[in-house]
């Protein structure tokens, strides 16, 4: 589908026009995605309302007075995601210094806290059926060190005895493969937010 | 821009200059976008496969493991075909939660959004209340609303629910609830976008 230019999605949106709004959604929310999920910490159910109220404002923002540069519409969009990001951050790190009953009594139970984070349980599922249908243990291994590890290609290569065209062909695959796991089973288009697509 | 500048961005290794130049580049291509996203739900999930134990990457699974699975798969399908066609399984309550039409409302009103840190829930008003649920919803599928009471206990106690729902536009959807027809306490109207696998949306309220 075409990408619409932000000025004209700006004036159709300013002068009430819905498929426009839905346009806008459709163009921004993958991006929103990318740039709130590296800073949400994992955190998906906070990665979610983020992106959805960074769609919020800027379309109620684009229905009432507008943007200063429409034609930076993407920019305008992805500053407001960067700042909804950081008053978040600076919210949870209030709740950590308060020295209230409540406070301490969530910093008692931190442990409980991470599991109460909101994952990407199907991006775990896809991974685990990847890993299931990965015949050799060596790509497994690979996964791991690379994305776990966070090792060096090169790294990783010396110690799998792997040449990097090698490496960089079994990475392909899986990623070629985890991606189809998601589409075919529609954890593709899972998010409320991936609207239109 | 490469796999590589994917790659680096994914793991954390460029610098913020350079990593908010690369999200202002995915914010103008959504197919980018996409790309990276994968890269990075491949990363989340090979974390969080990996949170409890490293074994999976290691060795194949046992075989006892795909008959478990198998099995609980058969009971869950099973459970949902119940679930489906007993009609007396359902809660529903028409004359609490109704569906709202598109015409002028002169009657109390209620706006629900998710508003994160909020420690306050807007109140219910007496009488038929048209209430606004504010999200970004999908104008070409249809959504189901539970009414859901929340008691002391945390258990949830649905009081009705109301199924294939259209959007008023892409930011909010339309019900009419009864608020003389509910004892007072605190509710949470649960939103969920119908034959999809998308997880509900709760926006709360309280009835005085």
């Amino acid at each position: 589908m075409d990408f619409i230019p932000g000025g004209e999605l700006s004036r159709r949106i300013r002068q009430g026009d819905v498929s426009a709004e839905s346009e806008l959604i459709r163009q921004f929310e993958p991006g929103l995605r990318v740039l709130l999920r590296r800073r949400t910490g994992g955190d998906y159910g906070l990665l979610q309302d983020l992106v959805q109220e960074t769609l919020l404002i800027v379309i109620q923002r684009l229905r009432g007075e507008g943007i200063e540069d429409p034609q930076k519409l993407a920019a305008f969009a992805a500053q407001t995601a960067r700042n909804l990001a950081i008053a978040s951050l600076r919210k949870t790190e209030r709740q950590r210094t308060d020295v209230d009953s409540e406070a301490t009594d969530r910093k008692a139970d931190s442990t409980q806290s991470v599991d109460r984070i909101a994952s990407d349980h199907e991006a775990a599922l896809a991974v685990r059926a990847l890993l299931r249908e990965l015949p050799q243990p060596r790509d497994r291994l690979m996964l791991k060190r690379f994305y776990l590890d966070d090792h060096d290609k090169e790294l990783i290569c010396q110690e799998l005895d792997l040449s990097e065209a090698a490496f960089n062909q079994a990475l392909s695959r899986a990623r070629r493969r985890f991606r189809q796991i998601l589409e075919e089973r529609g954890f593709a288009k899972r998010d409320l937010l991936s609207l239109g697509l | 821009m490469n796999q590589e500048l994917i790659e680096q961005y994914v793991a954390g290794r460029l610098s913020e200059p350079e990593a908010q130049a690369f999200e202002d580049y995915c914010l103008a291509n959504p197919e980018f976008a996409r790309q990276v996203e994968y890269e990075q739900r491949l990363k989340a999930g090979i974390a969080q496969v990996a949170r409890g134990s490293t074994a999976e990457f290691v060795r194949a699974p046992h075989p006892l493991q795909w008959t478990l699975a198998a099995a609980a798969s058969m009971l869950l399908v099973l459970v949902a075909m119940f679930y489906i066609w007993n009609p007396g399984a359902r809660a529903m309550a028409p004359s609490i939660l109704a569906a709202a039409n598109f015409a002028p409302y002169d009657g109390p009103s209620l706006r629900l959004a998710l508003v994160r840190g909020s420690d306050t829930a807007p109140t219910l008003p007496p009488g038929l209340v048209r209430v606004e649920i504010v999200g970004l919803f999908d104008v070409g599928h249809q959504y189901s609303v539970a009414l859901d009471r929340l008691e002391k206990n945390k258990k949830i106690d649905t009081v009705a629910t109301l199924n294939d729902q259209q959007p008023n536009s892409p930011v909010s959807l339309v019900v009419i609830i009864d608020s003389g027809q509910l004892r007072a306490g605190p509710y949470s109207l649960r939103v969920r976008k119908q034959a999809s696998g998308e997880e509900a949306l709760d926006f709360g309220f309280v009835k005085f």
